[in-house]
């Protein structure tokens, strides 16, 4: 053959293809059309992964994706449903979503939601779907925003590293000197209780005090049940979206390529996750927009010494140091199903934003996150309203909430973990249990004081990303 | 004509893509720097036996390993692993454990001091040791008043009766030696003792007939309350009526085996080993016995309480009855077995220990052990070569035990003629950076108030969402050896489960909420479960 003839075929068989591809793009529904795997990372600049991972948030994710999951529940464990008749979607027991935006849109893709976005967790229901809003069956959670939250999850993984060698420490005093050590565990001046170790180095972890045994600060949810951006988007992209991840529902678990059985493998691979995790992990943090009127403004300034004179700075609290902005992916803190650092890819590092951020003394970064990363009971038989449901969700009970990041509630309405407040007076007012001193503080406030108190945090708002340029 | 071509070709393709999906273990092996030297040896007498006893004796929680040696001595290695590191042990040179004659052993608290002791079965005189701390032991046949017998002894249970402060204890004999025609039909009885008020064994009670048993367990089959006690029989030498065997322990009564007329149905294998875990999801357990070919899987058929079995050996994909590597087409002869999450997807696994008595030509040279890992179906599927852990001796006993206290069970066999061997196992990693597989919980179950302190006979359950693990604690079964150690449970992908014990009075605990991939103790006395760091590294003597 002659070289004529092969560079012909060649060309010939080049032309075929490209129309091949092009018409191959004609009537794709498809709203992920590309997957990337975690070692691509490292070769991308971050604005490519957030890129990806913004578009991955901001998708209306269909059936041509692996979207639906007709024969496995929102469980954040594989568990298949049980026979019958599924819908494709269900606002009760999912899927209840197309895109994660769909929901965290207020003021814009990653922010917060009204009551009509309103989940449903199931962690009574594992097997079937329930299409009541019953509350035996589900908890009803309201929308929260998602800005700062690679920051969030930095400072839980450092309050987690101080807990957890304290434990250690503990356990290494009581053997050696083989008497029992009482361990008081702080964290960035945040009391999480007392740790009781034997001389035989048993631990008793009944006096730990709003967070998990384990020592680990799971920031994130209402419930503070969660401990990073990629366990929470795995679960949310399967409950929500039918997204499977293979680091949770991969045949290594379930020996199926497609637990789901809609006819798609490897929905979500764990490059996207890696992205959609930086994305979150990069919204802009909120910050403090005082009023232009002169009125208003003073009125917030002096509602911030008056939120503080009133104790809600004790559990809101205004500023948690952070030793390092570098986020990594995977967090070290994943356990199985979520990837690991030792699971043998490679660990993503992003920079987060120091924009806005004030430093102290020791050169930690200011976060001002208005939390202390910690669960407390929030509701007595004076204040109800707050244990409005029936369910305990992963371990806590009905009473009990992580301390509301404050940052940004100026923006976030409605309030509650429910979504069901739509002033924020209301919602200091609904304050009972732990809060219960601070409420009657703030009731003990003149009707001017409180509402500067409100005026203040009105001053804590989001901001978009085009903001920031 | 072509599209059955394509068809074909279709189907070799998708034959050539990877079929298996359960994660394998990569398990290591670590015999030849792990500091065990021991192989279990002698003639006739220990052509069956061979156990291993995994157990803490130094109070450090790193199991240390007990090796019988048939003609050999047998040798207590004090484990003086580092946490997640390589398996080192060292032979604990004067110990007065390094007995002849040894054929098994198990480990349980006798006397209820917190502090394990230990039953070590001889062809010859039976020897309970009690446990004084610092890996010291003492004959303790003469102070608890247990007459230690001459016979042939290859398999032991225990369970605690009632208000007793000690349990009762049943030993399996194989051939009376001693009887005209041995040794075919020629069975010895097996040996139940129960302590009296003052905790002494001065009454054998002869559980008759023999059938020369090499697995002994106490099991609550039925959860009826009241354990009894199954027997695996090697039909190599019972004749007549011989065959498998339950027992009936009624409280305080004469035991009386299960028959015909109530639903026992007769089966006669070559009874081996004993595993025990429920499969199906209903609380009761299943039982795997090994046997020569066919290895059977017993799971509760009747409704009513009636002992009364089918096996789903094959159902499952656990018959193992010939080698699963090279050209033989001969059976296979199993031994030790035991149910056990190695890769921790919350699916019980199952090891097989294999090898040919000594040189039946009927019967595989070539007999690997089985590393059988489970699946959500139900299934299994052979995972050892995967693994890495082919090895083709003559196994007979082994534990699954996790020895580096890393969350990860390793793997411990005895052989014949052939070295002990020992692999860790590194989960997906490499001999040089580990990686953990599922998530997992390491329990211990105390009853800190009265006798039982390790509430043998109790129930664990474990749940994650809709499914429960239900595994009773025992002391018996395997193939002359056992463990007592941390109950190891995967839980695949969960971060957290809740557990309950019913305990062996019957009485259930409340659910106690627990994180994955941490030890913890569930006491009696306790609504939240203690906690546990493991040491660095393990104490060295």
């Amino acid at each position: 053959m002659s070289s004529l003839k092969i560079i012909t075929l060649i060309l010939a068989a080049s032309c075929a293809s490209s129309i091949a591809a092009q018409n191959s793009l004609i009537g794709d529904e498809r709203a992920l059309k590309k997957h990337l795997k975690q070692q691509q990372l490292q070769h991308l600049t971050p604005e490519q992964v957030v890129a990806h991972g913004k578009l991955l948030f901001n998708a209306k994710f269909t059936a041509l994706d692996g979207a639906g999951r007709p024969a496995a529940t929102s469980s954040e464990v594989p568990v298949k449903k049980q026979p019958g008749i599924s819908l494709a979607m269900l606002r009760t027991a999912g899927p209840d979503s197309n895109a994660c935006s769909g929901c965290h849109n207020q003021p814009g893709s990653g922010g917060s939601g009204e009551f009509v976005v309103n989940a449903f967790t199931s962690s009574g229901v594992t097997n079937v779907d329930f299409d009541s809003l019953e509350p035996q069956f589900s908890n009803e959670r309201g929308t929260p925003h998602l800005h700062g939250s690679g920051l969030v999850e930095l400072l839980a993984r450092e309050m987690s590293v101080d807990l957890q060698q304290a434990r250690a420490q503990g356990v290494a005093k009581a053997r050696a000197s083989q008497q029992s050590v009482s361990v008081k565990l702080t964290s960035k001046g945040i009391d999480f209780g007392v740790l009781k170790v034997s001389a035989d180095g048993f631990i008793d972890v009944s006096k730990i005090q709003g967070v998990d045994h384990d020592l680990v600060v799971r920031p994130f949810s209402q419930k503070g049940v969660f401990t990073s951006l990629r366990q929470f988007s795995i679960n949310a992209m399967n409950a929500h979206h039918g997204m499977q991840s293979n680091e949770r529902w991969g045949s290594q678990w379930t020996n199926s390529d497609d637990f789901d059985e809609d006819g798609f493998k490897q929905e979500l691979t764990s490059g996207d996750l890696t992205a959609i995790s930086i994305y979150q992990a990069s919204i802009k943090t909120p910050d403090q927009k005082l009023p232009q009127n002169p009125v208003l403004k003073q009125a917030a300034l002096e509602g911030e010494q008056l939120f503080k004179r009133a104790d809600c700075h004790l559990c809101h609290t205004q500023y948690l140091p952070l030793k390092s902005l570098s986020f990594t992916e995977p967090s070290p803190f994943n356990t199985a199903g979520n990837l690991r650092p030792t699971d043998g890819m490679p660990v993503y590092e992003y920079a987060l934003s120091n924009d806005g951020l004030k430093r102290d003394k020791q050169g930690n970064w200011l976060i001002p996150v208005f939390s202390d990363f910690k669960r407390h009971i929030i509701a007595d038989s004076e204040k109800p309203h707050f244990a409005n449901e029936r369910l305990s969700q992963r371990f806590i009970a009905i009473d009990e909430f992580i301390s509301a990041r404050l940052w940004g509630v100026g923006s976030s309405a409605p309030y509650g973990h429910r979504g069901d407040v739509s002033t924020m007076m209301q919602a200091i007012l609904h304050h009972g249990g732990e809060a219960r001193d601070s409420r009657i503080k703030f009731e003990g406030l003149s009707d001017l004081e409180r509402r500067k108190i409100v005026e203040f945090l009105k001053s804590l708002q989001l901001s978009l990303d085009e903001e920031r340029s | 004509m072509m599209n059955r071509q394509k068809t074909i070709l279709c189907g070799l393709l998708l034959g050539a893509a990877p079929a298996f999906a359960v994660q394998s273990p990569n398990m290591h092996e670590e015999t030849q720097w792990s500091g065990i030297a021991h192989q279990y040896t002698g003639g006739w007498e220990y052509f069956v036996g061979g156990g291993v006893a995994a157990f803490d004796c130094n109070n450090d929680q790193y199991p240390e390993l007990f090796f019988a040696g048939g003609a050999s001595h047998a040798a207590l290695y004090i484990n003086q692993s580092s946490l997640g590191g390589s398996l080192k042990f060292a032979k604990k040179s004067d110990s007065n454990l390094s007995l002849d004659a040894v054929t098994g052993a198990y480990p349980l608290d006798i006397d209820n001091d917190g502090i394990l002791d230990l039953a070590v079965l001889r062809v010859g005189e039976n020897i309970l040791f009690k446990g004084k701390g610092n890996c010291q032991f003492e004959n303790a046949n003469q102070q608890w008043q247990f007459e230690g017998g001459s016979a042939w002894t290859t398999a032991f249970a225990a369970m605690w009766e009632g208000e007793n402060t000690k349990p009762s204890l049943a030993f399996g004999n194989y051939v009376d030696r001693s009887k005209p025609g041995s040794p075919f039909g020629t069975c010895h009885d097996t040996d139940f003792y129960r302590p009296d008020g003052q905790g002494r064994y001065l009454a054998n009670t002869p559980l008759s007939p023999g059938f020369c048993s090499l697995s002994l367990l106490f099991t609550d089959w039925n959860r009826s309350g009241s354990p009894s006690l199954k027997i695996a029989n090697d039909r190599q030498y019972y004749r007549g009526e011989g065959q498998e065997q339950l027992w009936k322990i009624p409280l305080g009564e004469k035991p009386v085996r299960y028959s015909a007329q109530e639903g026992w149905r007769r089966q006669r294998i070559w009874g081996m080993g004993i595993a025990a875990t429920d499969l199906t999801g209903d609380g009761k357990p299943e039982y795997y016995v090994t046997s020569m070919a066919d290895n059977k899987l017993s799971t509760l058929a009747s409704q009513d309480g009636k002992p009364s079995f089918n096996d789903i050996a094959r159902l499952r994909g656990v018959t193992a009855h010939r080698p699963f590597v090279g050209s033989s087409v001969l059976p296979s002869t199993g031994w030790h077995a035991q149910f056990d999450d190695v890769n921790n997807d919350s699916f019980s696994d199952l090891y097989v220990v294999k090898g040919n008595v000594e040189a039946m030509s009927d019967f595989a040279m070539q007999d690997p052990n089985n590393l059988f890992l489970g699946t959500p179906a139900g299934t299994f599927i052979e995972s050892a070569e995967r693994s890495n852990m082919l090895s083709l001796h003559r196994g007979r006993g082994g534990s699954l035990v996790d020895l580096n206290l890393d969350g990860l069970l390793d793997v411990v066999v005895v052989n014949r003629q052939e070295n002990a061997q020992i692999w860790r196992n590194l989960g997906t990693g490499t001999a040089d950076q580990r990686a953990a597989m599922g998530n997992w919980l390491a329990l211990k179950i105390l009853q800190p108030e009265g006798s039982n302190r390790n509430a043998i006979g109790a129930f664990i359950e474990v749940r994650v969402a809709d499914r429960t693990q239900s595994r009773e604690i025992t002391v018996g079964g395997g193939h002359a050896g056992d463990k007592a150690h941390w109950h190891h449970f995967g839980i695949g992908v969960a971060e957290r489960a809740v557990a309950r014990v019913q305990w062996p009075d019957g009485k259930w605990s409340p659910w106690i909420r627990l994180f994955a991939n941490q030890h913890a103790r569930i006491s009696r006395d306790k609504s939240t479960a203690d906690t546990w760091l493991p040491f660095v590294s393990a104490v060295k003597h």
